[in-house]
């Protein structure tokens, strides 16, 4: 009885941390958005941080993580902390971009409203731009969810060398199940886990229909387009899913001097030109914090070491092309179930309204809790199929499960946002299937895809991360591959190698932002240039 | 016609102070499209001054710079002789496209200006009831937008404005999305509304399409036309109120104003 209730404790522990940590990114998120479209410097440190964040899966940093957090902070409290931060950059970006999108994208003419009554900064906050931001983040919590969920059971318990860390919650309390062969318990985990993520889905759905009902901007409304093309206008249009850092539109962005002011019919008030300057400093000191570590960390490190680091590099490039070819082969298994699953759920509503609360429920389920005992359960199944490529095969679909409904959700809200004059035109014109797909779906989704995308690719990462090498999956059994970059990192944090680990990191950090640079962004621009067929819709 | 840079008395040209005046305004977008050269229009004590303009030449540019949204690249707008540096409740703008937020009920709407004001909430609520019912929407407080049809919509919004209590109105084709019937009824209930003694109101700015409409209820016209557009005429309407588009004065003006609108293009004026 004793043991159920703490079973049950630790599920709230972790949906705890989880919906903990996004709400306060979204908070965090409203106020550093906010700063960002009042100052230019800020908002320009703010989005380069957080682009280059998103485009690192986080798990790749978990190792620095941990030095920081375990070394500096110690005790429970900096395992906690590690724990929440690795879940915090897991869900925190997407959020903030969202935020930073609408308070972007807010129609000029609700700024003008608030300027003409001249709101406070609270009352426009309030009033304006936080419900304006509340459909993008709603948008936003499924696959947010998901992900925290996702991380916080594998960040809840770590081992370094020979210690491990662990906080309470439900990542923690399996593992222990686990090894004590509590079958009773770990149903009952399993149970509660269902249940309180089903509270949270069905919680989130309501939530998300009463905003889309009560926030979103009529489209009925005549708001005005302006009719020459403009970057700021067309991001307006952009996906509410679209996930992507808009750096280069605050380019196109130039600020107008005001005229020498003579006789001014009211004074300006003169903290509204120290915000300025306090955002910026601000912005600058956060950047001077991250270079002034970066210094020390770099200066820390021995020119022995340094060496010893540069003779691990090819290992490393070898162990990141073994797992491009591992992301390539999720990102296409991904990409025809997404579209095919998405596009039957989006013009079925009967299949819709059992299929989407269905997928959310199962998705926020997180992976790494159940995995083990499918692997352990369907072993000998799929070793005399794939035989010495079994374990390759289940780290796959561990990739696979933990990462699938980025793209999936992308795309089924792209065509739900669809014109509907689009799918009267494709049944007059009764076009096949693939005629469909080709010529119409999946270049009108295509902004959304392509976001889907790029966040898949993200947190594949994060599934490869735990697979590549997963010691005492269930019981003495070990799951690992002979190759692979995230297989190198774990090894090396498992080991108390930290230095090597965060090299590895480093070096697979360069990777990904050059990756995002020339690939996501560039289609991207694409995307926005030729494809924008819509503007946001937020379908729950 | 003369020379529109004289049509109107600057600041320090002997006329007594407007009420509100924008001065020799130059203004580009960020974009580089050269949008006004040289603009000057000045609305007088208890006057209504009507805006005129073919589609896209900046009209609702201009509201924005006479009401302090948009800095003019030179030249400069004063309120009772006092320079407008940034948008001030004193003058309100109505938008041409609908603004009410789909997240407060009509009278959360409406109260929004006086709550901005630090008045109290229940004397805010009073104030924005009253609005309300001036715009004849008693009775529909607490429908969201969403509830309600566009036109419904828009007086919402004109009673936010009112609400705020402002000296000058700048009003963007405040009636264009009504059906003719309402709007017909609404020019009147606004015009009524507008020059009540017990209002602070003591001019409207109003852009619209409609010519007729402008005749109707303008004390002065301004034409804009040309890229980058200039003041090509001015009217002065002297018609007496109620109008009639019958008064044989009427479509004089309207021919008048419809050579004027001619599109722009290669015929420069004057
Ligand atoms: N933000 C902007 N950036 C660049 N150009 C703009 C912007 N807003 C408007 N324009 C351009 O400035 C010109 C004037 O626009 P404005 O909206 O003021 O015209 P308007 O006279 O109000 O038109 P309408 O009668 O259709 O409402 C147009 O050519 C428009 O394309
Ligand atoms: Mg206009």
């Amino acid at each position: 009885m004793n043991e159920d209730l703490i079973i049950f404790l630790s599920v709230l522990a972790t949906a705890g941390r989880v919906l903990g940590l996004v709400l306060l990114s979204i908070v965090t998120g409203w106020f550093l958005s906010y700063g960002a479209i009042k100052g230019k410097i800020f908002e320009n440190i703010f989005i380069s941080i957080s682009e280059v964040f998103e485009s690192v899966p986080v798990i790749s940093f978990f190792p620095v993580v941990l030095i920081l957090f375990i070394t500096r902070i110690g005790g429970p409290l900096g395992v906690e902390l590690a724990a929440d931060f690795l879940v915090f950059t897991a869900v925190v970006w997407n959020i903030w971009i969202a935020e930073y999108q609408a308070f972007k994208t807010i129609p000029r003419e609700m700024v003008e409203v608030g300027e003409n009554y001249r709101l406070g900064f609270f009352s426009i906050l309030r009033n304006i731009y936080i419900p304006f931001s509340i459909p993008r983040i709603v948008a936003n919590l499924f696959p947010s969810v998901s992900d925290g969920f996702f991380y916080i059971t594998v960040s809840e318990v770590f081992t370094i060398g020979v210690t491990t860390f662990q906080t309470f919650g439900i990542g923690t309390e399996m593992q222990a199940l686990i090894a004590a062969g509590n079958t009773n318990g770990i149903i009952l985990a399993f149970v509660f886990l269902a249940f309180v993520i089903m509270v949270i889905i069905f919680f989130l759905r309501s939530f998300s229909k009463h905003a889309v009902a009560k926030y979103t901007v009529d489209t009925d409304t005549p708001v005005i387009r302006r009719g020459r093309f403009s970057f700021k206008n067309t991001t307006r249009r952009l996906s509410s899913t679209a996930a992507t850092p808009f750096t280069r539109l605050s380019k196109y962005y130039r600020r107008r001097n005001p005229s020498v002011k003579n006789e001014m019919f009211e004074p300006e008030r003169s903290g509204v030109n120290y915000s300025r300057y306090i955002l910026a400093t601000i912005g600058l000191v956060i950047l001077a914090i991250i270079l002034y570590s970066s210094t020390l960390l770099v200066l820390s490190v021995s020119d022995g070491e340094w060496s010893r680091l540069l003779a691990l590099t090819p290992q490393i490039i070898i162990g990141l092309l073994y797992d491009y070819s591992r992301v390539a082969v999720v990102i296409a298994v991904t990409f025809v179930i997404s579209i095919t699953l998405g596009y039957y759920l989006a013009i079925n509503s009967r299949a819709e309204s059992v299929g989407v609360p269905l997928i959310q429920v199962l998705t926020a389920f997180p992976a790494p809790v159940y995995f083990p005992f499918v692997y352990v359960a369907f072993y000998p199944d799929f070793h005399a199929v794939f035989g010495p490529l079994t374990s390759e095969f289940f780290v796959i679909a561990l990739a696979f499960i933990s990462t699938f409904y980025y793209l999936f959700y992308s795309f089924w809200m792209g065509v739900k946002a669809m014109p509907s004059e689009y799918q009267e035109l494709m049944k007059n014109l009764n076009m096949g299937f693939f005629s469909k797909m080709r010529r119409v779906i999946i270049p009108s989704t295509f902004p959304y895809l392509i976001a889907g995308i790029s966040s898949t690719i993200n947190s594949t990462w994060g599934g490869l991360m735990i697979g590549e090498y997963w010691p005492s999956i269930y019981g003495s059994r070990t799951l690992q591959v002979s190759n692979g970059l995230m297989r190198f990192i774990d090894i090396n944090t498992r080991s108390g190698n930290l230095g090597a680990a965060a090299w590895a990191s480093f070096v697979f950090g360069i990777v990904v932002v050059v990756f995002s640079i020339f690939f996501t962004r560039r289609m991207m621009d694409l995307a926005r240039k030729r494809y924008v067929a819509e503007e946001g819709v937020f379908a729950a | 016609m003369r020379n529109p840079a004289n049509l109107v008395g600057g600041v320090g040209s002997g006329q007594p102070i407007s009420l509100l005046e924008s001065v020799s305004i130059h203004f580009s977008y960020e974009n580089g499209y050269k949008v006004f050269e040289n603009i000057n229009i000045s609305v007088g004590q208890d006057k209504f001054v009507g805006i005129v303009g073919p589609s896209g030449i900046g009209k609702s540019t201009l509201l924005r710079i006479m009401g302090g949204f948009l800095a003019p690249d030179s030249g400069a707008t004063y309120l009772m002789g006092k320079k407008i540096t940034k948008p001030t409740p004193k003058v309100v703008f109505v938008h041409q496209s609908i603004i009410t937020f789909p997240w407060m009920t009509a009278l959360e709407n409406v109260m929004l200006s006086p709550r901005s004001m630090k008045v109290p909430q229940s004397e805010a609520e009073i104030v924005a009831m009253k609005a309300l019912e001036d715009v004849g929407l008693q009775g529909f407080e607490e429908l969201y937008p969403k509830e309600m049809s566009g036109g419904m919509r828009q007086r919402v919004a004109i009673a936010r404005a009112l609400a705020a209590n402002p000296m000058v109105l700048l009003m963007d084709e405040p009636f264009s999305h009504l059906d003719e019937l309402t709007a017909e009824g609404l020019r009147q209930d606004i015009y009524n509304i507008l020059f009540r003694v017990d209002t602070p109101l003591k001019g409207v700015v109003l852009v619209s399409h409609n010519l007729t409409e402008v005749l109707e209820l303008a004390d002065e016209i301004y034409i804009l036309n040309n890229i980058p557009a200039t003041v090509v005429g001015k009217l002065v309407v002297d018609i007496p109120r109620p109008r009639s588009i019958r008064n044989p004065k009427f479509s004089e003006y309207l021919d008048f104003l419809y050579t004027k609108l001619s599109p722009p293009g290669g015929k420069k004026n004057e």
